[in-house]
């Protein structure tokens, strides 16, 4: 019984993975950061953002880059739990 | 400050000192010799310089002072954080890239790196297509090289990288100056000249500590 369990179980466990994984990339998108950090110095360059709202911006996206990548690695290793 | 040195770029053979804002508060920068190149570098703590605004900023900033430096020096740019225990593993890297670095001084004499970066107004959609058009047209002869560089914001219509002769630079001024005229509603952003970072390609792969 446990084997028939888990011979239903396991396509859907794929596809169920690979949704996460996606849900994953998208939510630690580790490019769009880094643009977003590009964009926020072009616009403190350009006159249209306050040095502290620059200033302000930059530490977040870091942050939020830093948690990327770590989600990242962590997901490469198969260590990340995505909550459904 | 320490033992360790961190190089900017390469260019001919030549003694140049000056003083500067340099990485890790580097005040110094001056050359070291290999044959018939010189790298121009200052004294740091650490092989690993951190990467802050302030170091990119100082990187770049020695670069441009070399590019005015008694009238104008060619450079072939290092990219950032290349820093070396001492002189001999410096000029171990010398020796080894030095037909790459040779190569590319020969195609970058004379010449300057000017960035054109174009954008839309603030949450309007501009004709990418038709600005870059306009662009070809107004700068295309007045380059040597381009290059199209990574489009990172949605506002971002044109964002090229050209190599420029030296005295074609008051004619690309103009040439950007009737631009802005033309384009009331872009906003455009032009830089340097820089060291061109973006029309040369060593890979520095020798070991460095």
């Amino acid at each position: 019984m446990i084997l028939v369990d888990d011979l239903f179980a396991r396509p859907f466990l794929s596809i169920l993975d690979a949704v996460r994984t996606l849900a994953v990339e998208e939510l630690y998108d580790v490019e769009r950061i880094r643009d977003d950090l590009k964009e926020n110095r072009l616009l403190y360059e350009l006159g249209e953002r306050s040095e502290d709202r620059y200033r302000e911006r930059k530490w977040e996206l870091e942050m939020e880059l830093d948690a990327a990548e770590r989600a990242r690695e962590q997901l490469r290793s198969k260590s990340i739990e995505v909550r459904g | 400050m320490g033992s360790a040195l961190y190089a900017y770029g390469v260019l001919e053979q030549e003694d140049v000192e000056f003083e500067t804002d340099g990485i890790d508060g580097a005040e110094r920068a001056y050359t070291v010799d290999y044959r018939t190149l010189s790298a121009l570098v200052s004294e740091i703590d650490t092989v690993e310089p951190g990467m802050s605004d302030e170091n990119a900023r100082a990187h770049s900033e020695v670069l441009k002072q070399l590019l005015r430096y008694d009238g104008g020096r060619t450079v072939v740019p290092m990219q950032y954080g290349m820093a070396f225990k001492n002189e001999r593993t410096l000029k171990r890297v010398l020796r080894e890239s030095r037909p790459a670095f040779r190569r590319a001084l020969r195609e970058v004499e004379g010449k300057v790196e000017l960035g054109l970066k174009v954008l839309s107004e603030a949450d309007a959609t501009g004709d990418g297509d038709a600005v870059r058009a306009a662009v070809d047209e107004r700068f295309g002869e007045l380059a040597v090289g381009v290059s199209e560089d990574d489009r990172f914001s949605d506002r971002l219509l044109v964002n090229r990288s050209f190599l420029v002769d030296r005295d074609d630079r008051d004619a690309f001024d103009d040439a950007v100056g009737e631009f802005e005229d033309d384009h009331g509603e872009l906003t455009v952003q032009y830089t340097g000249p820089w060291a061109p970072y973006h029309f040369v390609d060593i890979d520095i792969g020798a070991r460095r500590a």
